[in-house]
């Protein structure tokens, strides 16, 4: 990509962006940016914020989509600065780390030897050979791209240690990046939706979160059973839904869903959110019979059931069940099917009393809310039962597994950056009357304290050698 | 409750410490600054026996799990890594100095969490997005991190009384204080402790959320707040690195990036979230 750098370098953009001030910038304003975020309610909160503006900052506000700010095209095009900044300041400087990375200083420098405590350096006796022998093989364990050089009555030794550290910030880079990238992938090709199940019943379509949509799933998901626990004082313990998976009406798997342990299924995540309790397919009602002799009758229905009147006089059915109609509590439809003739529906309401005072005159007269509707009967309802459902968080994210690549990257390059260093170290011999003077330096692009507890370690090491050597 | 009796007098053992380690400044007797390190390890001793003994307490009670759920517990926890890492600090430095710094961070986090009305020492049970072995990572790793912002921050104070230092001031408590070169070091040594383990924090906290709610990132100001905290260290380590910042700007950044650290950990009770201990 980078052919020709030198013209690259004087493009205004690649100049702007490869710029290290700008980082720093980036990051106080993205900073400050979310400090903004937390003071102003988001998303659902706003509502409420909202109302409290007078009209003119309501307008700046939502001009400015500061009421759902992280996904407004500002906030976007602020991690598209930090994107191409990485990735331009990467690129920018890769060159010279690729040349620090590859350079071999020559084995005689003298450089690293100004300066040199007196402790780093040593009298070895021995043969010059046997002495330049054994620093060679400890230096060869210990490091790599070990070069000698002789020069005169000296001898040089070149070796180094932990040269991919340049890469480290690198990685580290390139991970935000990863997140970032994994973030898109995740928004554009991944969907958060949810959906309720009632207990024993089943679903294959989930509510889209964003666009309030419908989306029809390739299987159904059955409840087949949802349970809540609770401790002793009171707070919940457990939430968990048994879950069938039917693939075109052949159930494939059976899982438990709990709360931080989510099911997967053919790449879709179900996850324990809510729960909740809705009138479920059982009533119980009671009709009394109104003749001379009038009869109560108390009964429990399932709902599209037929049953047989008391007196005789037909058969009838719950079609319909509601939690709550109107505001006027629980109902239900029943339809009446007589012996002959058509067939007459009317709602019953549980809160039979308030629902009359409640309903408008025109429909009050209507045989739709008389439970007299069928004489001689009239219906009451005592109650449905209710059934818990379970509500489920519903995700399909493909970005999830680059975020997490990203993650890893993440603190493999920290630890790298941060804990490794590149070192070099030069070993000196020379040749004096009294036996050989060993003396080891060393440079380090980084922890310069790493680096002399390196060299004071090699020193003792190499001390170490010729003790063994003389006791023999 | 043995623990939080334990735990009451670690707090007095953390603020006898201070007093010995600023009394050895003041009158310059470095007996007094090893009484001060005497009791920093007592203190940290007996707090260690009394998270265990919380944590098996628990597990008596039938609700076992980590000591590190609710704001007394963290605040316990807190208080710990503290003590902990700067005892690694005063062991590798072998400077006691620092003591007067850092000791009181402890004692005051100790304090809060024993002597406040509004925070209760009782073992609660788990409520059922917590139980997940990702929040004792996630507990561990962030308070390490805070603790390492919090030597930080200690290192930074010192740094701008040090700057203090004049020789004809002859002051003997600003004399005693290591050389700048040397906090300055420390002090981004912190920093980078303290940001690597923010990272895995921030971390093992996004794959604890994915887990629980779905989504490893809502933007709760929780999570928010925490990344306020990572984007202004990152900046100090950018200004350092890119820029060659170094001392008084270091430590004053640092300082900002500690007052984030304390708004992640306390102020954000105040705007609601999925996070708030406080409720
Ligand atoms: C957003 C999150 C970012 C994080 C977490 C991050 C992290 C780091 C870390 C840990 C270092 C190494 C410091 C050291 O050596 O001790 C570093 C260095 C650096 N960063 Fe970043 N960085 C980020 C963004 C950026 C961006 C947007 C740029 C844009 C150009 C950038 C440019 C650099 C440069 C030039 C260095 C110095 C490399 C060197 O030592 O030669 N960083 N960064």
């Amino acid at each position: 990509m980078v052919k020709s750098k030198s013209k690259n370098r004087s493009n205004v953009i690649w100049g702007f962006f490869s710029s290290v001030k700008l980082i720093i910038v980036l990051l106080i304003i993205l900073a400050i940016v979310s400090i903004l975020g937390t003071l102003v309610p988001q998303e659902e909160g706003a509502a409420e914020f909202a109302r409290r503006l007078n009209p003119a900052m309501l307008r700046i506000f939502t001009s400015l989509d500061l009421f759902d700010m992280y996904h407004s095209i500002w906030f976007r095009v602020l991690i598209g600065c930090l994107a191409m900044n990485l990735i331009i300041c990467s690129l920018d400087r890769f060159p010279a780390t690729w040349k620090r990375f590859i350079a071999r200083p020559e084995p005689d420098r003298t450089k690293p030897f100004d300066h040199l405590p007196p402790q780093q350096s040593f009298l070895a006796q021995g043969t010059p050979e046997e002495t330049v022998n054994k620093v060679n093989k400890l230096l060869q364990s210990r490091y790599k791209q070990i070069r000698e050089k002789e020069v005169g009555a000296n001898r040089f030794f070149y070796g180094e240690k932990g040269s991919y550290s340049h890469f480290g910030v690198y990685l580290v880079h390139l991970s935000v990046l990863l997140i970032l990238v994994g973030s898109l992938v995740g928004s554009f090709f991944g969907f958060d939706a949810y959906v309720n199940i009632l207990e024993g019943e089943q679903i294959d379509t989930v509510m889209l979160r964003k666009t309030m949509k419908p989306l029809k799933l390739e299987f159904t998901v059955r409840c087949d059973k949802f349970t809540v626990n609770f401790y002793e004082n009171g707070a919940p313990k457990e939430y968990r839904s048994d879950l069938s998976f039917l693939v075109k009406g052949k159930e494939v798997a059976k899982e438990s869903l709990l709360v931080n342990h989510p099911v997967e299924f053919m790449g879709i995540t179900f996850y324990q959110a809510s729960y909740g309790s809705a009138p479920g397919k059982t009533v119980r009602v009671k009709v009394s019979r109104n003749t001379a002799r009038p009869t109560v009758t108390d009964m429990r229905v399932e709902s599209g059931e037929s049953i047989v009147l008391p007196g005789g006089e037909g058969k009838f059915k719950v079609i319909d069940v509601r939690g709550d109609i109107m505001k006027m509590g629980p109902a239900a439809l029943i339809s009446v099917q007589p012996n002959q003739g058509k067939p007459v529906d009317f709602w019953v309401f549980k809160q039979g009393e308030m629902a009359r005072k409640m309903l408008p005159g025109p429909m009050l007269k209507s045989p739709k809310f008389d439970p007299s509707a069928f004489k001689p009967y009239t219906f009451f309802l005592d109650g449905l039962e209710t059934k818990y459902y379970t509500g489920l968080q519903v995700n399909r994210d493909p970005g999830v597994s680059i975020v997490w690549i990203g993650c890893f990257f993440m603190i493999a390059g920290l630890f790298v950056t941060f804990f490794l260093s590149h070192k070099r170290i030069w070993v000196h011999l020379l040749k004096t009357d009294q036996g050989m003077k060993i003396s080891a330096a060393g440079t380090a692009n980084k922890n310069p304290v790493g680096l002399q507890r390196e060299l004071e370690h090699l020193t003792n090491d190499l001390k170490g050698l010729f003790q063994g050597s003389s006791n023999r | 409750m043995l623990n939080s009796i334990i735990f009451s007098y670690t707090t007095f053992v953390y603020f006898a410490a201070f007093m010995f380690y600023l009394l050895a400044m003041v009158m310059n007797r470095e007996i007094l600054a090893r009484i001060g390190t005497f009791a920093s390890l007592v203190g940290l001793l007996a707090q260690t026996v009394a998270i265990i003994l919380r944590w098996v307490e628990s597990y008596s009670l039938g609700v076992g799990h980590a000591p590190f759920s609710n704001l007394y517990e963290s605040l316990v926890f807190f208080a710990w890594t503290i003590m902990f890492l700067y005892m690694i600090v005063e062991w590798r430095t072998k400077n006691r100095t620092f003591g007067t710094f850092i000791t009181p961070l402890a004692f005051l986090a100790m304090a809060y969490a024993s002597f406040s009305p509004n925070i209760s020492s009782h073992i609660q049970p788990l409520i059922p997005a917590l139980k997940s072995n990702w929040l004792i990572s996630h507990v561990i790793t962030c308070f390490f991190g805070y603790a390492a912002f919090a030597l930080s921050f200690g290192l930074s104070l010192m740094y701008l009384l040090k700057r203090l230092d004049r020789e004809e001031r002859n002051n003997i408590f600003l004399k005693l204080i290591p050389g700048l070169r040397i906090l300055d070091d420390l002090n981004y040594q912190m920093i980078v402790v303290g940001f690597l383990m923010l990272t895995l924090g921030i971390i093992t906290g996004s794959v604890w959320a994915h887990s629980a709610w779905g989504t490893y990132w809502s933007w709760d100001p929780k999570e928010t707040w925490s990344l306020i905290t990572w984007l202004v260290y990152a900046s100090v380590i950018h200004s350092r690195m890119v820029r060659g910042w170094k001392g008084k700007r270091i430590a004053i950044l640092s300082i900002v990036g500690f007052a984030c650290v304390l708004f992640t950990y306390f102020g954000v009770n105040y705007l609601a979230g999925l996070h708030s201990y406080a409720k």
